[in-house]
């Protein structure tokens, strides 16, 4: 179908795209690592049990860990060989997570699920809980949830904005993978019960866009060039005009949004029976040598994936795992990679600009810049103070979605995701 | 493992402006105003924008200096505080100081202009936590200080002439300004407003003479995306109308003279207040309601006290909107993106 243009939502920012430094680079298959470590906590919600033992022999494909509850998701063996602990230790984020060790054997000897042929809805959702398939975009909230709504839906939204600089995975998937998302998009289409689908993507994208052109029951939609234009609510606004109230679901206007890895891999899942233990990884930043674009397994060492790219060419400033506006900074190579990883990448002291911060101008240009318009200069200030109650209240905190565009705005470097965080861990612990 | 990594909450990735740089944007936006009131007034004009913009950042040192020292007599403590002083600098002082010099009449005396630029750091701006913390524009607040203290020169307004510098004799002549042949009986006939817009023979302060000047000032705020476009020219149009509506009242029956609307808004200080003033990031509200209803009322202000009091009462208008900013920042919240408001259920009795 021919692409239409989006609209304009107020708010957002402009940051340097930074993609060129990958954007060029074909997907490649990473080798498999001697060692994995998968953590438990794969998804959003509880983390996993884990299912195995040490010293028991696996196979790629396998279950290790069994998802507790609802909002939880089933951790698989990216490699096969054997489980050699499981081990409690602090995760990229700071908290501890479980980690299931596996030393591969080398052979990768799958177990798959039987693929299907001509699924039901029912069918498709299952084996959507079945694979594990969480949304590939960042948050990691399980598929299989999302595609079970309350409220009866209409359309199907794809999200392919790719709004974080420097994150280059999605464009290299929508570029080479585009049969595969479509597919895979049809069969979420089909377990929603919906026929209307519709892909955003970045105006920076044009190839991508040329590509989805060509499918007749898929409507491409060129997206502004605005950060955060992935964000879910601002998605739906762009591409449909309905607006997510606060504290509301997307499900609730009538839409479901899912990220174009996530739909490459119900694909798989489906068509091939795989589950999700591999995606794709950005490895960018200018401290890289050759920034790449890989597939890799989950629980991969983060330094065997910077060696795999040459290494360090400087050393770099700061070390972040994800995209620039929202990943988590670690402090060394000792992570492992998640099913919600989407980039690694090593950034320069010229790119990471770290700079004290100095006293707030009351400018307001975080509030102009706010896509949920709020006021983050009201949470810094009374946080700041200590009165988080009214730095909820006057910084309507529980609306923000942490896209990072005050922070990067801020001419005075204040730290306000900090002090949204702050203030809403504030009122989770209040409850 | 390398310890030089930093490890800080997201974005990892900031802007490339910083408060400096805003700053040097305002600092450049106010050249032209300086510029066109040393062509103006001569080499006087010169020296009280200098003088001004000395003493304010000599007052902001010594003040974070003693601020700072603390009880240590140490050589090397001073120099510390001193390297501190500079590394925070944020050319704040600077902007008071010009614009407290190009809002002054060019009669007022040297050592006016460094008490006034004293109590406009020291007191308004320091004593309140410096940058960002004051509550009333320095600037503004100062020239309300002198205008108290100094009335004899303060009044006095030197008359430009294009050849300013080449025929300075010391002593200027002074006229009348055109606010009070505005707020007069007739006003139509006397005034020109291509005089005014060039800032030609119309007696007035340093930088509010040239509007041609104060109009690129604000082109270039606009441009730099310091100031948001819409602020001065809502301002400026509500400021207009109400301004004729309210002197129809000086005719002998009630006349709405839209002739008079160029000769209001382009004499006395409301232009140059209107871009560089009232727009004071630190001073005006934050959220976009906030800033409509600041506006509106101001300019309403500024018209109606004008016209009751038949003096120049911009500066006194800016301080008294400034001390609401709070309270208006408190009452208009932003609405997030999508809120509904809940329906009231009445309850059943």
């Amino acid at each position: 179908m021919k692409a239409v243009k989006g609209k304009y939502y107020f708010g957002g920012v402009h940051p340097h795209d930074m993609k060129a430094i990958s954007s060029s680079a074909a997907l490649e298959v990473f080798p498999t690592p001697d060692v994995v470590a998968i953590s438990t906590l794969q998804s959003l919600g509880k983390p996993a049990v884990p299912a195995v033992e040490a010293g028991k022999s696996v196979k790629q494909g396998e279950v290790i860990a069994k998802a507790d509850g609802m909002i939880s998701s089933d951790v698989f063996a990216s490699v096969s060989g054997t489980v050699k602990e499981i081990k409690t230790m602090p995760g990229a984020s700071g908290t501890d997570e479980t980690f299931i060790v596996i030393e591969s054997d080398g052979k990768n000897e799958t177990s798959f699920m039987p693929p299907l042929a001509d699924p039901s809805a029912e069918d498709i959702k299952q084996r959507i809980r079945d694979a594990g398939i969480v949304g590939l975009g960042g948050a990691g909230f399980p598929t299989a949830v999302k595609v079970a709504p309350r409220t009866p839906v209409d359309a199907l939204i794809i999200n392919g904005a790719e709004c974080e600089p420097y994150l280059t995975c999605d464009h290299r998937l929508m570029l080479e993978k585009a049969d595969g998302i479509a597919q895979g998009a049809r069969y979420i289409a089909k377990a929603l019960g919906v026929s209307k689908i519709i892909i955003g993507i970045e105006a920076n994208k044009p190839d991508c866009i040329k590509e989805f052109e060509k499918y007749d029951d898929i409507q491409p939609v060129i997206l502004k060039k605005q950060y955060p234009m992935g964000g879910e609510k601002q998605l739906i606004y762009v591409t449909t005009g309905r607006k997510v109230g606060v504290g509301k679901l997307p499900a609730d206007v009538g839409v479901v949004v899912q990220n174009v890895a996530t739909c490459f891999a119900v694909y798989e899942a489906v068509e091939l029976g795989k589950p999700l233990f591999e995606r794709a990884i950005t490895i960018s930043g200018k401290a890289v040598k050759e920034p790449k674009n890989l597939w890799v397994k989950v629980g991969t060492p983060v330094a065997s994936l910077i060696e795999f790219c040459g290494g360090e060419s400087v050393t770099p400033k700061k070390a972040v795992l994800g995209g620039p506006m929202t990943g988590v900074a670690v402090a060394n190579y000792d992570s492992y990679t998640h099913k919600t990883t989407s980039g690694v990448l090593l950034m320069t002291a010229e790119e990471a600009a770290d700079e004290e911060p100095t006293p707030c101008l009351q400018c307001g240009k975080c509030a102009d810049v706010c896509p949920m318009h709020l006021m983050p200069m009201n949470t810094a200030f009374y946080s700041a103070a200590g009165d988080f109650d009214a730095a909820a209240k006057y910084g309507n905190v529980q609306a923000c979605i942490e896209c990072g565009a005050c922070e990067y705005i801020c001419p005075a470097r204040r730290p306000l995701i900090q002090a949204i965080r702050k203030t809403k861990a504030y009122l989770r612990n209040k409850k | 493992m390398d310890n030089t990594i930093v490890v800080s909450t997201p974005p990892h990735v900031k802007s490339k402006r910083t408060t400096r740089g805003i700053m040097l944007d305002v600092l450049i936006a106010l050249l032209p105003c300086a510029i066109a009131g040393i062509v103006f007034f001569g080499w006087r004009a010169l020296v009280i924008e200098l003088v001004a913009v000395v003493t304010c950042v000599a007052t902001e040192f010594v003040y974070f200096f003693i601020l700072n020292k603390g009880f240590s007599n140490k050589c090397a403590d001073a120099k510390k505080v001193c390297l501190r002083w500079v590394k925070q600098f944020d050319l704040t002082s600077v902007i008071t100081g010009l614009i407290l010099a190009l809002i002054l009449s060019s009669d007022v005396k040297w050592y006016e202009v460094i008490i006034g630029s004293i109590f406009a750091i020291a007191v308004v701006k320091m004593l309140f936590g410096g940058t960002g913390k004051n509550l009333v524009n320095p600037a503004a607040a100062a020239r309300v200080f002198m205008f108290l203290s100094f009335s004899a020169t303060m009044i006095k307004y030197g008359l430009p002439a294009f050849d300013a510098i080449s025929s300075d004799s010391g002593t200027l002549a002074t006229g009348a300004t055109n606010l009070s042949v505005l707020l007069g009986k007739d006003p139509a006939s006397k005034i020109n407003a291509l005089d005014l817009f060039l800032g030609s023979g119309v007696a007035g302060c340093i930088g509010e003479t040239c509007k041609v000047a104060i109009l690129v000032g604000y082109v270039y705020l606009c441009v730099r995306q310091v100031i948001k476009w819409w602020q001065p020219l809502l301002f400026i149009a509500v400021f207009g109308f109400s301004a004729v509506f309210m002197s129809g009242f000086a005719f002998d029956s009630y006349k709405f003279d839209m002739t008079l609307f160029l000769p209001h808004i382009l004499s006395g200080g409301v232009l140059f207040g209107a871009v560089f003033m009232f727009t004071d990031y630190s001073t005006s509200p934050k959220g976009i309601y906030g800033q409509l209803f600041y506006y509106i009322v101001a300019a309403l202000l500024v018209a109606i006290l004008r016209y009751l009091t038949k003096i120049e009462v911009t500066s006194f208008v800016i301080i008294l909107i400034n001390l609401f900013v709070p309270l208006i920042d408190k009452y208009f919240i932003r609405r997030p993106f999508g809120y509904k408001k809940e329906k009231k259920v009445k309850e059943v009795k």
